[in-house]
């Protein structure tokens, strides 16, 4: 879900940013009011925490070979609190960003609003409204879930959003936005188990150390397990279908705006991106493609000729850059040698 | 600890090395806006953009197989997007590289520009983070505005990231050595959460003894380092120097190649 800065606009970026800086600074402000300064380390650790724990990876049922690991940002929130949560997972995007170079640095502000501040807020707010009420196991179960699905949901909602909105998309905006919806519902729902089953360990061991604390008893229980999914299918088929109302057809309306390809349906009724990259590089070498013979002679040989010189430029720059480069390199490892090398 | 620091080539010393750490930060950022709102369907370029960068790496002898791995790493999430520009975009266009000219697809060529813009301001990040030390960039963060909370929380992060994912290292070779056979989904997230659960309370219980250490030593919530972050003429020279690279590509390059 880290978006790279080729998702983005400059515009889209600059704005996303400023809201991602301005949210954290509203968040470090009450932090500030909240925490003190023996909180501080704790935080920090709770951070590096999430790093360790994104390695520790669980097999999915039904496809094997398939493993996945949790995010872990509800269940941050869930124990520190939502304004801490986010801190910790922002800053765990920042790391994520300069030390080990996922998400792009332009990029940052949307991966800090979709990772970090939307799940933290959305999720403990979830979490809080199902479990506030009454304690309960069954209510701590569909509370986790339903945190964990909506809050990584929408923060999967927001990269096909953001892209659309900087203009750069290539794969139509339906498509892509229902890739993500049904990827990333299969990741909060795992998420969601994770987080459930974690939280009963704590509450065996140490319930003192979630924010306000697991009075009665959390247990992964089957019969808890089934009722949250048969709440969750509800809410989520409801939630579809608005959804489906509320936008044309994703397959009805990529086919309209391409009326020159007859075969375009069958592709487009395919979610799995790389399915459908598949699909279409098998049809290709099959067949013999169209755009090919579709051009004339004439206009093809008017066409070469403007593009000859063009062509010649384009050359002459990747060359002279490849120069440049190579050039750079080798007065680079010449100079070097002189040097006694160090470590 | 038996991986190796991802950014070990940070504490390494060449001129690139020593330049403040807020220029570097902000050259990086105009560099990647910069590149980022080049045309979509012109990768060519890109090309000369990446001088930028490699000329930083060389200079800072970061050895590019370790640029290149890592940009690999990374690139799942892009190379999807891109590949998968070729099949909505299908005008078709004639590309014309000196002597050879050949049919193809737009999407085509806007999938390498992606790839291509990807590769070069990974290549501009790798290069600011593994010549800048974290510690540095963190001060010259601050100096640039932003908030101490979390530049404390950044710092602590960084600090304790390898320890305990040494531990989360233990706990997953333990299970190795013990779990044979997939055991079933219920069993599995069981031991799952566990293990999730049991690595959380060490690690509320290291914040602990890090924090009654701390506090001895007077910890009250500020951060003091003794590195001084100060703009040198080396500095100016090198912000004159990007600064020019990026007007020259701008105003005499691009109209030519594009």
């Amino acid at each position: 879900m880290h978006m790279a800065n080729e998702l983005l606009s400059v515009p889209v970026a600059a704005g996303t940013l400023a809201i991602a800086v301005a949210g954290l600074g509203f968040v470090c402000r009450r932090v500030r009011q909240i925490i003190t300064s023996d909180k501080l380390a704790l935080m920090g650790i709770l951070g590096a925490f999430v790093f360790a724990a994104q390695m520790v990876n669980i097999q999915l049922p039904a496809m094997p070979g398939t493993s996945c690991h949790m995010v872990g940002a509800v269940l941050l929130a869930i124990i520190l609190g939502p304004h801490a949560g986010a801190i910790v997972i922002s800053s765990v995007v920042i790391i994520q960003c300069l030390i080990f170079q996922d998400g792009g640095l332009l990029a940052l502000g949307c991966n800090i609003i979709n990772m970090a501040l939307v799940p933290s807020y959305l999720g403990y707010f979830l979490y809080k409204s199902v479990t506030a009420p009454v304690f309960s196991s069954l209510r701590v179960h569909i509370g986790a879930m339903l945190a964990c699905v909506i809050a990584i949901e929408a923060g999967a909602i927001l990269v096909p959003i953001e892209a659309a909105l900087s203009g750069v998309l290539a794969v139509p905006f339906s498509t892509f936005l229902i890739t993500m919806i049904g990827v990333h519902f299969l990741v909060g729902l795992v998420e969601g188990l994770i987080t459930v089953a974690v939280l009963g360990y704590l509450q065996q061991l140490r319930p003192d150390v979630v924010v306000d604390f697991l009075p009665g008893k959390v247990r992964l229980s089957r019969k808890a397990v089934l009722i949250t999914l048969v709440v969750f299918t509800i809410v989520i088929a409801a939630g579809l279908s608005l959804l489906a109302s509320g936008m044309p057809d994703g397959l009805e309306w990529s086919y309209a705006e391409r009326p020159d390809q007859p075969d375009f349906e069958s592709i487009v009724s395919s979610d799995d991106s790389t399915i459908v990259a598949i699909d279409d590089f098998q049809s290709k070498y099959s067949l013999m493609p169209d755009y090919s013979i579709r051009t004339s002679r004439l206009g093809e040989a008017i066409e070469q000729e403007v593009e000859t010189s063009a062509g010649w430029t384009s050359f002459a720059g990747v060359v002279g850059s490849a120069v440049t480069m190579a050039f750079i390199w080798l007065t680079a490892r010449i100079l070097r040698k002189k040097q006694p090398t160090e470590a | 600890m038996h991986h190796a620091y991802i950014d070990k080539f940070a504490y390494q010393d060449s001129p690139v090395h020593r330049l403040d750490s807020r220029v570097k930060f902000i050259v990086v950022l105009v560099f990647t806006a910069v590149v980022i709102s080049l045309p979509r369907t012109s990768p060519g370029i890109l090309a000369w953009y990446a001088v930028g960068p490699f000329t930083i790496l060389v200079l800072g002898r970061i050895p590019l197989r370790f640029a290149f791995k890592h940009i690999l790493m990374v690139s799942p999430f892009v190379l999807v997007l891109a590949l998968s520009c070729p099949l909505y975009d299908k005008t078709p266009v004639t590309v014309a590289f000196g002597p050879f000219f050949w049919q193809t697809l737009l999407g085509w060529m806007r999938c390498f520009t992606i790839l291509g813009k990807f590769i070069v301001t990974m290549l501009a990040l790798i290069a600011l983070v593994s010549t800048t030390r974290f510690s540095d960039l963190l001060t010259g963060l601050q100096k640039l505005g932003l908030p101490k909370l979390l530049i404390i929380q950044l710092g602590f992060l960084y600090r304790y990231i390898f320890v305990i994912i040494d531990r989360a290292h233990h706990i997953l070779r333990a299970r190795a050595g013990r779990k044979l056979r997939n055991l079933g989904f219920k069993v599995e997230l069981k031991t799952t959460a566990a293990m999730l659960g049991s690595l959380l309370i060490r690690s509320l219980d290291t914040a602990e003894h890090i924090n009654i250490a701390m506090q001895a030593r007077g910890f009250n919530g500020s951060w003091r380092t003794i590195s001084k972050l100060q703009i040198r003429c080396t500095d100016y020279i090198f912000a004159i120097v990007a600064a020019s690279f990026l007007l020259a590509l701008h105003f005499f390059v691009r109209p030519v190649l594009q």
